[in-house]
């Protein structure tokens, strides 16, 4: 039987031959067109001839001010990182116990990675509404509950009000908007914050809860059973037998958070803020389709995906180099 | 495992049957079909379904979904575009004209118009480049201040009539703003944002010099023009901040927009156009099923040092590339004609495109209408109209972008006017030369009019 199938290369090439075709159409064709596009002026409009450009397009991006503003609003829209990760790693410990009704509450936080993710974005943009919405209601009860701002005029302090959210510029690094510098007066929490938490939100209760819902009922049983034996804490047991178990997925994880990460930003920017307010929440993602989209500089949009497919690449060896010696499973 | 492939192979022809019953009519026999992508309102369905009276030999077909300067131009180059579509401005036009979809139609269009006598010159950027005709006007407007004559009626204030200043407004604005602790009851004006070119001009500015060669934003004209509409906000407080705009979004439940502020009496004045009546019509008709009161007034639009004003509309191109194009012709044909004017005046989608069918009876006292008494206004303002200017040496999409960086921080008072356009006209004019580098064309005409110049 077995040898009748190997013997027929035909059919198995067949079976293969769809994929095989769907991939070079439409993943390995286009890769290598951008590729390509990327060393060429070519613009949708007519009146610009087409012409093989060599490097100028990168080299012009690397004298892009907007390309550098965009690529630090990246990679400070990926300081939610850490906080995705111990959430969902946290979400799955809780989720990973016996009790009744557990699979509607794993349902439940799974709830907004099904969800549309431009209803989700609408919604939280009526959250982050300044005056009327219910953060900042929450954040003003808080300041006027907690006496804080008695509190910090009375130390000489100016007082506090809400953040204004998706219309501020402010950060929590004090990067001031379309330039490449620091200042302390534009330290706050704003948009990009304000896309940060929204991130987070979202993120703890996906896919990389279920990866660590998978990994975490892999754990060997007998492993955490000897080290309760041996009068281990609950805290201790997770970080000597549990966690290190959980290394290769949190490798994976992280890998491709970072991946991930460094590719998105586009939805939010189109939906929420246009990528604003001042330009503070364009991300290189969105940059690439103003280029390509709306200013038609295909070449340029082209070599600035590749730009960003090398960075990503940098990173995840970088992961791969450090992460690897983490891995002792 | 077989039922589950079973079971998803029948949802998947359940709903290939759905998206086949979903999918447009065919063309009635005998008739010839063509599409026209523009936005989806009542108002475009009744010029729609007028044209398919007029000319029964056609089936003209509005598609709401494929908007987007973008998605026609890479629709059109693919063969798959519309046969007409919409253009909003002289950014858009070059663009359309550049990428080849756009068909010049100028002598065609000469048979039975002249164009540039009887259209709204407000209109000429969106259709007309480089002295080409690509398409005909669908509409022309100049805002006017919009106000509720129920609250100023309470508050003892006589209905404004223009020309008046600015200085003249803010005295009746600052009386009408109420506020209540932190937060604003009532402002004297709500204002788009993306006026602020109407700003620039009014204080004798422009965004580009008259040869389009450079960016002259931070010109100390424009630069007033745009401090003054920040001040409407920040010094005068008669006009909401971001924050307070954002803050009105969500309450009351009227969803976001000036038109619907103002429809719910959270401004007393408004600049807008005639078109915001599509939707205050609407309004004023449940308000009056409830019993409540919302008369409107129209007044000219206060001026600063140049009594001009912001003309802007849309226009209708034909696709160069459909295999209908001459059939397309024959709705810019019907855009020229009586029947359509008399319509687009109707129902106050802005102004008709030809000046003289805004001239008749029926536009001034429209027998519908008979509480509308300012039409006149409309009319009379776009005599000082004036077109936003564009640079062709600059992609608009860009510099608009740029701008717009630098706008924002203006708007959300986060950076000085003067700093923000200097650094605005910096990037837009560093932006002009990139293109001219990679333009040889434009490069071209730019080093002809340096020449003239010297």
């Amino acid at each position: 039987m077995i040898k009748s199938r190997a013997n027929n290369p035909l059919a198995a090439a067949g079976f293969l031959l769809p994929n095989i075709l769907g991939f070079l159409v439409f993943t390995a064709g286009p890769l290598v067109f951008s590729l390509a596009v990327s060393f060429t002026n070519w613009n949708v409009q007519r009146t610009i001839p087409f012409r093989v450009s060599g490097s100028e397009n990168y080299t012009e991006l690397l004298h892009d001010k907007q390309f550098w503003i965009f690529f630090i609003n990246t990679v400070y829209l990926m300081l939610g990182l850490p906080f995705c990760i111990a959430g969902s790693l946290f979400l799955a410990v809780l989720l990973n116990q016996r009790l009744r009704g557990m699979v509607a509450y794993r349902t439940l936080f799974y709830l907004p990675s099904f969800t549309s993710g431009v209803a989700l974005m609408i919604l939280w943009k009526a959250l982050y509404s300044p005056d009327f919405g219910p953060i900042n209601a929450l954040l003003d009860w808080c300041l006027q509950a907690l006496r804080i701002n008695d509190l910090l005029q009375a130390l000489g302090f100016h007082a506090l009000s809400p953040p204004q959210w998706l219309a501020s510029t402010d950060n929590l690094l004090g990067l001031v908007p379309q330039e490449i510098r620091i200042s302390g007066g534009k330290f706050g929490m704003g948009a990009r914050e304000a896309l940060i938490i929204m991130g987070v939100w979202i993120a703890i209760g996906g896919n990389n809860m279920l990866l660590y819902l998978a990994a975490l009922t892999n754990v060997p049983q007998e492993l955490v059973e000897a080290a309760q034996i041996d009068g281990a804490s609950r805290w201790k047991v997770f970080r000597h037998v549990t966690w290190p178990q959980l290394a290769p997925t949190t490798f994976f994880i992280v890998v491709m958070s970072f991946i991930g990460s460094l590719q998105g930003g586009f939805d939010q920017a189109r939906v929420m803020t246009n990528g604003g307010p001042s330009g503070t929440t364009t991300t290189l993602a969105y940059y690439i389709y103003t280029k390509a989209f709306e200013e038609f500089q295909i070449g340029y949009a082209s070599a600035v995906a590749w730009i960003l497919f090398t960075v990503i690449f940098v990173i995840t060896l970088i992961n791969w180099k450090f992460g690897q010696k983490e891995l002792s499973y | 495992m077989k039922w589950l492939f079973v079971g998803a192979f029948a949802v998947l022809v359940l709903l290939s049957c759905v998206a086949w019953s979903l999918r447009p009519a065919p063309a009635v026999a005998g008739k010839i079909p063509l599409q026209w992508v523009s936005d989806d309102n009542p108002a475009r369905r009744e010029q729609i379904a007028l044209f398919n009276r007029l000319n029964p030999q056609y089936e003209l077909r509005l598609d709401p979904n494929n908007i987007g300067m973008e998605k026609v131009i890479v629709q059109s180059i693919a063969g798959v575009g519309p046969d007409l579509f919409d253009c909003y401005d002289g950014f858009q036009l070059s663009a359309y004209a550049r990428s080849g979809i756009a068909w010049d139609i100028t002598d065609r269009l000469k048979e039975y118009i002249d164009f540039e006598k009887d259209v709204w010159s407000a209109d000429f950027p969106n259709f007309i480049l480089d002295g080409h005709a690509y398409g005909f006007p669908t509409n022309a407007c100049t805002n006017a201040i919009w106000f509720n004559k129920d609250v100023l009626e309470a508050n003892g204030i006589p209905f404004p009539s223009g020309p008046w200043t600015w200085d003249e407004f803010l005295q009746v604005a600052q009386k009408l703003t109420v506020r209540e602790g932190r937060r604003v009851k009532r402002f004297g004006l709500l204002c788009d944002w993306w006026n602020w070119r109407q700003f620039v001009i009014q204080w004798g500015g422009d965004v580009y010099s008259s040869d389009g060669m450079r960016c002259v934003i931070d010109s100390p004209q424009a630069v007033a023009g745009i401090q003054f509409l920040h001040d409407l906000m920040y010094k005068y407080k008669v006009m909401p901040t971001p924050a307070e705009e954002a803050a009105m979004a969500t309450a009351g439940g009227w969803g976001s927009g000036t038109i619907t502020f103002f429809a719910d009496a959270k401004g007393a004045m408004a600049l807008g156009g005639r078109w915001w009546l599509c939707t205050l019509r609407t309004v004023q008709q449940n308000k009056k099923e409830k019993g409540e009161r919302f008369r409107l007034g129209a007044v000219e639009c206060p001026h600063g040092p140049f009594r001009v004003f912001r003309g802007y509309g849309r226009a209708t191109l034909v696709n160069k590339n459909s295999p209908r194009r001459e059939q397309a012709l024959e709705f810019i044909k019907y855009e020229a004609g009586r029947p359509y004017n008399d319509m687009v005046n109707h129902q106050a989608d802005a102004l008709g495109p030809v000046k003289s069918y805004c001239y008749t009876p029926g536009y001034l006292h429209d027998p519908d209408y008979p509480e509308e008494d300012f039409n006149a206004v409309w009319r009379d303002i776009m005599q000082y109209s004036v077109p936003d200017y564009n640079s062709p040496f600059v992609n608009g999409q860009a510099a608009s972008r740029i701008l717009d960086r630098q706008l924002d921080l203006i708007k959300s008072d986060e950076k000085p006017v003067a700093e923000a356009l200097r650094i605005a006209a910096q990037e837009v004019n560093e932006e002009i030369q990139k293109t001219l580098q990679r333009d040889p064309e434009l490069r071209a005409r730019y080093d002809e009019l340096m020449r003239k110049k010297r």
